[in-house]
């Protein structure tokens, strides 16, 4: 008889969803959906706010990454008001974006998803969580820590606190960086250089032992998106975006962040209030694509800075063509990371970076503005429209767990089809068809706009929708 | 190795929830020892497991939506693992003092968890009346328990 399967809540990632697997009378799973049932709605508060007000309004949407809606909101007022920033507040900015990346990927490398890597898929959740890996190994605990440590202190001292900073403003940032405060932070990469390459060796040495995971963790043929420089690295901060394929070709390239509507269409689904995003050119939903660490390490052909670039090489020798499985979005993650500690370091020792000229000041030039930036979890835009006066009159957000939404879905069905054969739910089934979400890490504070921690249910429903089996965790 | 830590959690937008941190500030402002290490923030998360390891002793500092408004409790905190909470939004004080040992080897023996009662944690800026005179009190007690003083329980 066919069924269905309520995994609530998803647990171990940011924000609150639940996934169905619909099965058919041959007891195989037919339609697996994602379900983001939280709804916040900035993007229709905003309206009437004045313009400069949009960082610090925009950046509340999350915890996580309130740096990314900080620095693409005040990338889209610096389009309203027509102007480039001085050269240091640039870089000061670029920096601060590494400095989340790494605190962020930390997070969800060393606290959300290692609990899965180290004590295992199948063991019992008491023990595979952030404790249990606390536990056995604390050299990795101390790892991830410091790491996120790193980060967040890095974002403290330029930002002046770590979560929902206001040191980013339309035209610039509020204070230079003292040369004092750039001698601590450089005193320091050293050493998270090396946890970063440990961590890198950690999980090379036992990756292949999850052979099943990356053949099953959404792994398929899809488009990947983000930004890329005009040196053909990896645009954290700015460039344009270029879409590649599951070969590694080029698709599409250059493309102005600005025009997005021109080549992303936003799909709705009645299940979800997360939009679907996809290559308007292949339609929906085959215009299906990813973004994020594993999508940024596809795009580009080199990687661009020493130690990162020889870990990228390795990684792209996955595969002939693009990699391909989601689960080895934790690994992007931590090239990621070494890559985001040695660029910090080049712009740091860059003398331009202690420069006293932070902020540049001018008048409403443009009613339309588009910021975008990669945020730790792929491409994220703002794109706001003001009145005469600088009040804002429509607010789009696109943001980086929106674009993957398409490949979480079909991922989460690839997955179930693999794990889930019978109207039994094992716990190892449920954190499996979890993990494939825990690798895109998604957060959906970020793009539902919503709140808090996140739930799991797993329901297993008949064809006539009869539920035949249910497992809940959280709430 | 810092004598003393203290750990301020609140959120200054929720009312009575940013007592912590007005204490923190009372307690900056020249009411104790200039080498106590204050730390204030809105979430206790993981990382804070390494400055305790180095501290003597560590007081954590809370409002409490359990309590009647206005009160203060005062109560010892043992080490221990904490995973029914979800450590990216908040990290118990007993998970933290479980992690400073686990991670780097001691945690301090005197470790206090000092609670104020509220009576809003709405949106706003302001605290309510009973919270805002609790606030001398507040600092009277954590300056007692930083001069080693044992409190009673409660």
């Amino acid at each position: 008889m066919p069924k269905t399967i309520t995994i609530d809540p998803v647990t171990r990632i940011e924000g609150h969803a639940k996934i169905t697997l619909q099965m058919d009378e041959q007891g195989e799973v037919s339609e697996a959906y994602f379900h983001v049932t939280q709804f916040r709605g900035f993007e229709k508060f905003c309206v009437g706010r004045p313009f400069y007000e949009m960082p610090y309004l925009m950046e509340r949407i999350c915890g996580i990454c309130p740096v990314s809606h900080l620095l693409a909101s005040a990338k889209a007022c610096d389009a309203l008001l027509a102007m480039k920033v001085p050269p240091a507040a640039g870089k000061l900015r670029r920096i601060l974006n590494l400095a989340q990346i790494i605190q962020s990927h930390a997070l969800s490398f060393f606290y959300l998803s290692s609990p899965d890597f180290l004590i295992g898929m199948d063991a019992d959740p008491k023990e595979r969580n952030f404790f249990g890996v606390m536990a056995k190994n604390p050299e990795l605990g101390r790892w991830g820590i410091r790491l996120r440590q790193f980060g967040q202190q890095l974002i403290e001292t330029l930002a002046g606190k770590r979560i929902h900073p206001d040191w980013v403003v339309p035209g610039g940032v509020n204070e230079p960086l003292s040369i004092e405060k750039r001698d601590k932070l450089l005193a320091q990469i050293p050493e998270v250089i090396e946890i970063a390459q440990k961590a890198l060796t950690w999980f090379k040495r036992d990756v292949e032992t999850f052979r099943e995971e990356i053949r099953t963790f959404a792994n398929f043929p899809s488009l990947f998106m983000g930004l890329v420089t005009v040196d053909e690295r990896a645009g954290y901060y700015e460039g344009k975006i270029r879409f590649t394929d599951s070969l590694g070709d080029i698709v599409a390239d250059k493309l102005e962040p600005a025009h997005y509507p021109e080549y992303l269409g936003e799909a709705v689904e009645p299940f979800t209030f997360m939009k679907f995003p996809y290559y308007k050119p292949l339609g929906y939903p085959d215009g299906i694509y990813r973004v994020g660490p594993l999508a940024r390490l596809n795009l580009v052909d080199n990687c661009g800075t020493p130690l990162a670039q020889q870990e990228w090489v390795e990684f792209r020798e996955l595969e002939r063509t693009a990699v391909l499985s989601s689960f080895y979005y934790h690994y992007a993650r931590l090239i990621e990371i070494l890559f985001a500690i040695e660029h910090i370091e080049e712009y740091l020792l860059d003398p331009i970076i202690t420069k006293s000229q932070a902020r540049y000041s001018a008048s409403l030039n443009n009613l339309e503005g588009v910021g975008c930036c990669e945020a730790p979890r792929g491409t994220l835009i703002h794109h706001y429209r003001v009145d005469e006066q600088g009040l804002i009159t429509w607010a789009n957000l696109v943001i980086a767990t929106g674009h993957n939404n398409l490949a979480m879905n079909r991922g989460i069905l690839q997955a179930a089809r693999h794990f889930v054969r019978s109207e039994r739910l094992t716990e190892g089934m449920l954190n499996r068809v979890e993990a494939v979400i825990r690798a895109f890490d998604p957060c959906l504070s970020c793009s539902t706009h919503a709140d808090g921690h996140m739930p799991l249910q797993i329901r297993l429903l008949s064809p006539d929708g009869t539920l035949l089996d249910e497992i809940r965790r959280g709430s | 190795m810092n004598r003393a830590l203290v750990l301020a959690c609140g959120n200054s937008q929720r009312s009575d929830d940013s007592v912590a941190l007005h204490i923190a500030s009372c307690l900056r402002s020249g009411n104790c020892d200039p080498e106590t290490e204050i730390l204030s923030h809105q979430q206790w998360t993981p990382e804070l497991a390494e400055p305790i390891s180095k501290a003597e002793i560590v007081i954590f500092v809370d409002a409490s939506a359990g309590m009647p408004p206005g009160t203060i409790e005062c109560r010892p905190v043992q080490p221990a693992p904490d995973a029914s909470a979800g450590i990216t939004h908040r990290t118990s004080p007993a998970a933290l003092l479980w992690l400073a040992e686990k991670l780097y080897g001691r945690y301090p023996q005197r470790a206090c968890l000092v609670t104020v009662g509220g009576a809003s944690f709405e949106l706003s800026e302001t605290l309510s009346d009973p919270v805002s005179h609790a606030i001398p009190r507040a600092v009277e007690c954590i300056k007692a328990l930083l001069s080693g003083v044992t409190l009673p329980e409660g």
